[in-house]
């Protein structure tokens, strides 16, 4: 009789520990899990970051040689000024991703003016800096498809049961998107006609 | 009894339906993939040639592939991104890979630059490829010479920036481009100079230090055979990364 009871308790201990290991072997799975993806959001961040940056860099030579040929158009230089202090400033992700629409509307204004510049269109080094310029939109494209794909499966993640009791403890918040104006996406061309 | 039919059958299209979505990329075949038949096989073994040998002497990886059309990808840019990742093109770790892709259907041709090489290749040099080595031959519809000549121009500029020799006709299209890839024979120049200058090896190591922390080094030794497992067939890329560098055109 006693014996069973013993036994009885062995079992129900068992059960206990076997569970025990089970779910904190679960936790720290999941906790390792939202850390990477934490990881991932903020280096594909870093990437366009640093890809706006180097945009940035690369407008003030694009302007300059904008300006050998049209001297006159003014308020397209200040309104590309403009918008890239905007964008220096900027520090959540909202503010950049408003930062850039108005620095590519801004742009695509100037790309605008070029058109009625025959000799700037085939200037070589207009042609060289607006190549950098679309492979820095190409980069930042590329970036922030991967940082809102990550973003995308952690909120998803944070929110459902049972990862969401783990997110909790661990006091994750979600992560906002990179959006930016789809119209505003298209990468400037060079396109030369045959 | 009907009701579980329609199930199954919803069931099994959607088993088969998501594979067959997913499978949007075609796998690689080669170093040249003429996924639209429109390179002759004179180009294609010559290319196939070049990017061998610029693989087994660098570890860079350079894929030609032209397509039918680039659907339902949005624009060759993100097609190219996918592709490039998805096969790894280029050495693992250094991201040593070039695409020259062309989507025949969109009408546009271009060149993907993985991380590794976007200081050897960048965005404006390779637009200037394109003009000048890729589009004059592709406007008169001969799409093989077009791209051997591109493959012999980037083929060119990475054996100058890892400072190996490369038969004259892998890379004679490079010579266009000489203002990018003077720096190897600049620096040597400066060494030499140092060298007549200061005598001893004393300023020898710390200059050859430099050289290999700017660029890769300017002397070609230490790279041996890397380690390639080629035995005349295809064994797929190595696994590069890419971040949408590079410039793509109209034709």
């Amino acid at each position: 009789m006693v014996k069973g009871k013993l036994l009885g308790i062995l079992v129900v201990v068992g059960i206990i520990v076997v569970l025990g290991v089970i779910i904190s072997g679960w936790f720290i799975t999941t906790r390792n899990t939202l850390i990477t993806l934490e990881e991932t959001i903020d280096a594909s961040w870093a990437e366009i970051d640093n890809q706006l940056k180097r945009r940035s860099d690369l407008i003030p030579n694009l302007v300059a040689t904008v300006k050998g040929f049209a001297t006159q158009e003014r308020e397209v230089f200040t309104q590309i000024a403009e918008a890239r202090s905007k964008l220096a400033g900027a520090t959540t992700v909202g503010e950049t991703a408003q930062g850039y629409n108005q620095l590519q509307s801004a742009l695509g204004r100037l790309l605008v003016i070029v058109e009625a510049y025959p000799e700037l269109k085939s200037n070589e080094n207009f042609i060289r800096l607006q190549d950098e310029l679309a492979g820095t939109e190409n980069r930042i494209a590329v970036a922030r498809k991967r940082y809102n794909d990550s973003v995308r499966v952690f909120n998803t993640k944070i929110r459902m049961f049972p990862t969401s009791t783990v997110a909790n403890m661990m006091g994750l918040e979600k992560r906002e998107y990179f959006e930016i104006e789809e119209g505003a996406r298209e990468v400037p061309e060079v396109d030369f006609g045959s | 009894m009907k009701r579980v039919r329609i199930a199954t059958l919803i069931m099994i299209t959607l088993l088969i339906a998501i594979p067959l979505y997913s499978q949007k990329l075609p796998e690689p075949t080669g170093y040249v993939n003429d996924f639209a038949g429109v390179i002759d096989t004179g180009s294609k073994n010559q290319m196939d040639r070049i990017a061998k040998a610029v693989q087994e002497s660098t570890g860079a990886e350079i894929a030609v592939v032209t397509v039918e059309t680039i659907e339902p990808y949005g624009s060759i840019e993100e097609y190219s991104v996918e592709l490039a990742s998805e096969w790894g093109i280029g050495k693992a770790g250094e991201d040593t890979g070039v695409l020259l892709l062309l989507a025949m259907q969109e009408r546009r041709v271009r060149i993907e630059v993985g991380y590794g090489l976007e200081g050897t290749i960048p965005d404006g040099l390779a637009g200037e490829i394109i003009d000048n080595s890729i589009l004059p031959s592709l406007r008169v519809g001969e799409y093989g010479t077009g791209f051997l000549k591109g493959v012999q121009a980037v083929s060119g500029i990475i054996a100058e920036e890892y400072g190996v020799d490369l038969d004259s006709s892998y890379i004679v299209e490079s010579k266009k481009y000489t203002r990018q890839i003077s720096s190897g024979l600049s620096r040597l120049i400066i060494i030499l100079i140092f060298l007549v200058l200061f005598g001893g090896g004393r300023f020898l190591l710390p200059l050859l230090f430099v050289g290999a922390v700017s660029r890769r080094g300017f002397y070609g030794g230490g790279f041996g055979s890397g380690g390639s497992s080629f035995g005349g067939g295809f064994s797929g890329f190595g696994g590069g990364g890419f971040g949408g560098g590079g410039a793509s055109r109209g034709f």
